[in-house]
């Protein structure tokens, strides 16, 4: 229940609109534990037509799950790529506005419009990970339940499904990270450049602001990636290595100083 | 040492020809399941009614679909392989041959799968999606496969995100598809000829367009489509498939297709919608005239258009449409703070926290990418290992062998490792048994690196310690 357990809490933890489009991960385990652990060839009658009902069931679950995530991700990536749009030509309006070299230069609505603008893109950004995020967590979980099905049921499904979940568009990320990286780009543009003495001073009071929405759903969801990797009972070729990233007693820390407790 | 299913690289394409049927006949035993799979929601009466139709449907007609749409997902999926495997070898005849084999086996293959109906609504789902991954793995292997055999980081997670992505089209269309399968039924039945022509024309056109395709996944789906349409720079999920084999299927159902908007097409509908006065003047159907995006509707348009004013007019009379989101809280605390410094330094805190989770997220994606295909690289050797015709691959010196499949796994994990190196000790407060597995061995990081090491560091992963054992 380890995973179910963590999924739990990233749903927790992300945005509200979300919370229903993750993977039904506990409903799916109780199909499989449904289902009957003989094979399928060697059940006959009322007994074969009930394995392949609650297969049928199982399966249907399972696609319904895609079409969830796939629907879902697809709204959320246009939403971004109009908003990355948009995030552009609001700096440039600014810029062009009030910026030094505008058509009407001031300082104060400049620096304004440009806080603002900061902490729009950041968002922005985070939202965008936070889908990526979202989207490799649904197929971990996949992942997990095909492993339990094979197991369970003698099948072959696990293999052949997910190379179809590999082509789905709630897996291809390449365009998010795609715009992820440029959000980078324009971010670095952006933020004024700060002196590295300063910046050590100002983290500790940052902490305490940093405490709801994105940021702690980015937290929670790395810190959710660094647990899930740490080792199972079931290693196998096919599972990922442990995952360890520097800083990480600095995140653990950020995590726990978070308002509200994070169960 | 255990008989290993072993080959050398350089026989590897050799083995690919050979290993055609092999896999096609393994993936066949796979493949009624998961096109399946992506109809639940067909009711009962349908799904006979479709059955019937297959029935009728000549078998070397639907194995014709059955090659074509296995084939396609070996392309799809299994990147260095297949070079060879350039379909203009393949002819129809050559397809036909290997249909007879694994229609044979797929009366013993459905045994397996309880599911009654799964094996014949296998077929026509297969059809049109294989046309495309077909389409899209060829002009992308011939690239790839340097890539692959060097296997470095950078470049093969470029080939496999374009060609996931470039696939991607097809399955997300069976799922817009579910109401209109009868009339793919029928087409297929009569559609069969023409695409047997298409082929031809749509690899052999695409095997030129090799090079923009990293920046734009979806728009390498060339103008060279059998009806000539217009390719513009766009990813529609109906849109190709109704370039294929059914006519309109799209567009009858539009309210339900979904759209995959990309960068460009959206560039062009913000072109379409200035033009016409700005997002408050402009309606769907000028922005659709203008557009010209063939397969594109005014429901697409519509509902676009709807979040772009949304988004519009957000930014500029409040915070922004994403600030909202957030926790007023966040927001109430950051202004009772002194300077606008430690607004900037929590958003560059927030920053460095969110681009280290995108990271990680990448090195997983890819990761789990490679597993699968390692995954799927196992399974054929084994598929061949069994197929009474393939011993010659047998014999082939297992040191040899073994080494390709120790390079691909020590990229796995040194991609893995990178990100473990620097570490400066033992972090985790939740300390259980499985955390004191990890520091050991990723203080073993830290010495001198050699193959063997990196095996040590990045995975706990039993399974591939025996690989590397067998080999020594």
């Amino acid at each position: 229940m380890k995973f179910g357990k963590r999924l739990k809490q990233q749903i927790q933890e992300s945005l509200p609109e979300w919370r229903d489009k993750y993977l039904s991960y506990k409903e799916l385990k109780k199909l499989v534990r449904l289902l009957s652990s003989t094979p399928p060839t060697l059940l006959n009658g009322s007994s074969l037509e009930q394995f392949a009902k609650n297969e049928a069931e199982f399966m249907c679950l399972l696609n319904t799950q895609i079409d969830k995530f796939n629907a879902f991700f697809v709204e959320k990536e246009e939403d971004f790529i109009i908003r990355h749009m948009e995030v552009q030509q609001r700096i440039k309006r600014v810029i062009d506005l009030w910026g030094p070299n505008g058509s009407h230069p001031s300082e104060a609505d400049y620096k304004e419009e440009m806080a603002k603008i900061r902490k729009a893109i950041v968002d922005f950004h985070g939202e965008m990970v936070l889908l990526v995020n979202y989207s490799n967590i649904n197929y971990t979980g996949l992942a997990k339940i095909l492993k339990k099905y094979d197991k369970r049921t003698g099948g072959l499904l696990r293999l052949p499904f997910i190379q179809k979940v590999l082509e789905q568009p709630f897996f291809t990320t390449d365009l998010i990270s795609k715009l992820v990286r440029e959000c980078e780009s324009i971010i670095d543009a952006v933020f004024p450049a700060e002196e590295e003495a300063e910046r050590a001073k100002e983290a500790k009071e940052a902490i305490t602001v940093a405490g709801e929405g994105i940021f702690r759903n980015t937290v929670a969801a790395l810190l959710t990636m660094q647990e899930m990797r740490k080792g199972s009972s079931t290693q196998s070729p096919f599972s990922l290595p442990p995952l360890n990233f520097p800083d990480s007693d600095f995140i653990q820390s950020i995590h726990l100083n978070a308002a509200v407790p994070i169960v | 040492m255990e008989a290993h299913p072993t080959f050398s690289i350089e026989r590897s394409k050799q083995l690919n020809n050979m290993g055609i049927s092999g896999a096609l006949s393994s993936s066949l035993s796979v493949l009624p399941i998961p096109p399946e799979e992506m109809f639940p929601k067909l009711p009962e009466s349908q799904l006979d009614f479709v059955e019937q139709e297959l029935m009728t449907v000549p078998l070397t007609h639907s194995s014709y679909f059955n090659s074509s749409g296995v084939v396609g997902n070996i392309f799809s999926s299994s990147p260095g392989y297949s070079t060879d495997l350039q379909h203009s070898s393949l002819s129809p005849d050559e397809k036909n041959s290997t249909n007879a084999h694994f229609i044979t086996q797929s009366p013993s293959n459905t045994a397996q799968f309880p599911l009654p109906y799964s094996s014949n609504t296998g077929p026509p789902t297969s059809a049109t999606p294989s046309h495309y991954s077909k389409e899209n793995s060829t002009s992308w292997h011939a690239d790839s496969l340097p890539s692959f055999l060097d296997f470095p980081a950078n470049g093969s997670i470029d080939n496999n995100r374009v060609e996931s992505s470039a696939c991607t089209i097809m399955p997300s269309e069976e799922y817009c598809k579910q109401n209109d399968w009868q009339e793919w039924a029928e087409q297929l039945i009569s559609d069969d000829d023409a695409l047997t022509s298409n082929w031809g024309d749509l690899l052999t056109d695409n095997i030129q367009d090799l090079e923009p395709k990293v920046s734009k996944p979806f728009s390498q789906f060339p103008g060279h489509q059998s009806q000539g349409h217009q390719q513009p720079p766009a990813a529609l999920y109906g849109e190709n498939c109704t370039g294929a084999a059914q006519s309109s299927p799209a567009n009858s159902a539009p309210a339900k297709s979904r759209m995959r908007w990309t960068p460009e097409l959206h560039e062009a509908f913000v072109e379409a919608v200035n033009q016409l006065g700005g997002s408050e003047k402009a309606t769907p159907k000028g922005v659709l005239k203008l557009m010209k995006v063939e397969g594109l509707t005014i429901y697409h348009v519509k509902s676009h258009l709807q979040k772009y004013r949304t988004a519009r007019y957000r930014p500029e009379s409040s915070e922004g449409a994403m600030e909202k989101k957030t926790s007023s809280v966040e927001e109430m605390s950051s202004l009772d703070l002194k300077t606008g410094i430690e607004i900037t330094e929590a958003l560059r805190l927030q920053m460095e926290v969110q681009k280290r989770l995108h990271e990680q997220l990448e090195i997983q994606r890819n990761l789990q990418l490679r597993i699968e295909e390692q995954g799927r690289y196992l399974q054929m050797m084994f598929e061949k290992q069994c197929k009474p015709g393939t011993s010659s691959t047998i014999e082939t010196p297992s040191g040899v062998s073994s080494n390709t499949t120790r390079d691909f796994l020590d990229k796995n994990e040194m991609e893995a490792s990178q990100v473990d190196q620097g570490r400066s000790g033992p972090s985790q407060v939740n300390g259980s048994a499985s955390m004191e597995e990890g520091s050991p061995l990723e203080k073993e990081g830290e010495k001198p690196d050699s193959p063997k090491t990196q095996h040590a560091i990045a995975s706990n992963d039993s399974a591939q310690a025996p690989k590397r054992q067998r080999t020594e």
